[in-house]
């Protein structure tokens, strides 16, 4: 459904893509994963025909740069931040876009109703809240029931709950037979979500395989920040004895530690079964170690 | 539905919804009122009523019509752009060049729309008031300037894709207007007879601003007297003639419409949204 080859993209002397190749199929679901600025966004906006770029990239056989009118009717959309007219209500922003992408208008109710915005249709998009404006974008990507979902960060201004519906979504966009491509930066979603992740790193492939290898790859770490009660020495002697914990501290009643973003649970569940009451607990915002994945990425090419 | 006249379909809506477009329907008719009022108080309307009418009109209108425009067209593009819309509209099915004539479409019916709420309504009371004869010079004004409404929006919207934001636009479409309508006349007439005071030299200088051929052909089209046409269309006519004059000049206007829009389309095509 989509291939990319060799795309790359700099601005000046800056290389922001760096000839990133990816094939996606239908019926499948592949994760972008990085920091910040590793080319995530660009590498989005290039499939989708928003920005030039080097290298080629085809949807359904169609060549972006060529034809992207043509390509973009085959894509559905949901940029990082979405964004609309504000002095629309929810009703007409559905309409103008059902109308571009020549959808009729009870097809584009239903698709309000289906992201939860149906009691909002007369309400201004000025006034959503940024979920809600999230809910409706996704409305609209899925609006013409494109065989190619494309979502920038869909989970970013969305709560727990919102989350958890989306990985159903995306669940059932995927048996509904949708190649999706997703950026995210909640490396915890990626085996859950997707079948195929790509780490970019400045602008490189620095992985590029199975979501479950990605996340087995011990590159993915998460910092753990559990209220104990009044039973730290003993906690510790516990995730000391565990594989799971590393780096681990204590800052007056916390504990902090780091472990795989996979293992969170297990971490918690050693505790517990030790009999450690935890009163509280908080989890930073996985990270990936860029140069292990470097590593582990030499390992697969050799392989 | 074709794209262009979705996006087309939108913008008159937007411009309708604002206060701008009814804002300037009614300083239109307002000045036609005032301006035929003044006319009638000083001899009566009847056969020469609109011709007079029309002539008070036609400099009044050459600054108004072109701000309305200007700043129009500016703020086509960037606004979206400033939003962040910009990139949403160009995820859809539509093309870069689609999305800027829709707007164009859009803002030039709204602009027409404002003209001829104003000036038809006007012109409707001031005959109702006192039977016409002559009501074609007042007609063939009105459709001077719709014609330049369509020039000054191709520039407002060649100003806009190439500006970054909305303020900027803005500020680069009033010194646009600022420069065609008020300083032009005198600058470049001083400039072309400085470098070369050849004919050609001023028929460039007629040309290369649209305000002021359009501001030719109407005062041509109520009477070709030597001293109102003023030095550039008192040498157009006398060299070319009145028809080839009007020729000359609406060719101009023509290709003032089409080549900053075209640009525009050319530009837009080759940013990054």
């Amino acid at each position: 459904m989509l291939r990319i080859e060799g795309v790359s993209r700099r601005y000046g002397n800056t290389t922001v893509l760096d000839s990133v190749s990816l094939a996606l199929d239908a019926g499948s679901v592949t994760a972008v994963v990085g920091e910040n600025g590793a080319g995530k966004t660009t590498l989005i906006k290039s499939v989708v025909g928003l920005i030039k770029f080097e290298g080629t990239i085809t949807v359904g056989g169609v060549d972006v740069a060529r034809k992207g009118k043509d390509t973009r009717r085959m894509i559905g959309y949901l940029p990082q931040i979405p964004a609309f007219h504000g002095d629309l209500s929810v009703r007409e922003t559905a309409l103008l876009y059902a109308a571009l992408k020549r959808v009729e208008g009870p097809a584009a109710h239903k698709r309000i109703e289906q992201v939860g915005l149906g009691d909002h249709v007369d309400k201004k998009v000025a006034a959503l809240s940024g979920g809600m404006r999230q809910r409706l974008g996704l409305a609209i990507a899925l609006l013409a029931d494109p065989p190619l979902l494309i979502l920038d960060e869909p989970a970013a201004s969305l709560d727990t709950r919102a989350r958890l519906e989306l990985r159903e979504l995306v669940k059932d966009q995927r048996g509904a037979g949708k190649a999706i491509l997703l950026s995210t930066h909640w490396i915890e979603d990626v085996p859950y979500i997707a079948d195929h992740a790509l780490v970019l790193d400045h602008g490189k492939a620095a992985f590029q395989g199975p979501a479950l290898a990605l996340a087995a790859s011990g590159v993915t770490g998460s910092r753990l920040f559990l209220r104990l009660n009044g039973s730290s020495p003993d906690a510790i002697h516990v995730l000391e004895s565990t594989s799971v914990a590393s780096d681990i501290t204590r800052s007056g009643d916390w504990i902090i530690l780091t472990c795989v973003a996979a293992d969170k649970a297990r971490v918690v569940e050693a505790l517990v079964r030790a009999g450690v009451h935890i009163l509280d607990f908080r989890v930073e915002e996985a990270s990936i170690d860029a140069s292990a994945l470097k590593v582990h990425a030499a390992d697969g090419a050799r392989q | 539905m074709n794209a262009i006249v979705i996006v087309a379909r939108k913008e008159l809506r937007d411009a309708i919804r604002s206060r701008w477009l009814i804002a300037f329907a009614i300083t239109f008719a307002a000045l036609a009122l005032v301006i035929s009022r003044v006319q009638s108080d000083s001899g009566g309307l009847g056969e020469q009523g609109f011709n007079r009418t029309t002539a008070g009109l036609i400099n009044l209108c050459l600054l108004l019509v072109p701000l309305l425009s200007l700043i129009l067209g500016a703020g086509a593009i960037s606004g979206e752009r400033e939003r962040g819309t910009l990139a949403t509209l160009l995820s859809q099915p539509i093309t870069s060049t689609e999305l800027l004539l829709g707007k164009y479409l859009g803002l030039t019916v709204a602009v027409w729309g404002a003209l001829a709420a104003g000036f038809g309504g006007a012109g409707l009371l001031v005959s109702l008031v006192e039977p016409f004869t002559d009501i074609g010079h007042y007609l063939f004004f009105v459709v001077l300037s719709a014609a330049l409404a369509c020039a000054m929006l191709s520039a407002g919207l060649f100003v806009s894709v190439l500006s970054d934001n909305r303020a900027k636009a803005l500020g680069a479409a009033i010194l646009l207007w600022f420069f065609l309508v008020l300083a032009y006349d005198l600058g470049a007439i001083a400039l072309a007879l400085a470098v070369a005071s050849s004919g050609r030299a001023l028929t460039a200088v007629a040309v290369l601003n649209p305000v002021e051929a359009i501001r030719i052909i109407a005062v041509m089209s109520l009477e070709p007297d030597l001293e109102i046409l003023g030095p550039l269309g008192a040498y157009l006519t006398e060299r070319l003639g009145t028809a080839k004059a009007a020729t000359l000049l609406g060719g101009a206007v023509a290709a003032w419409t089409v080549a900053p829009l075209a640009a525009a389309a050319y530009f837009l095509r080759n940013q990054d949204a």
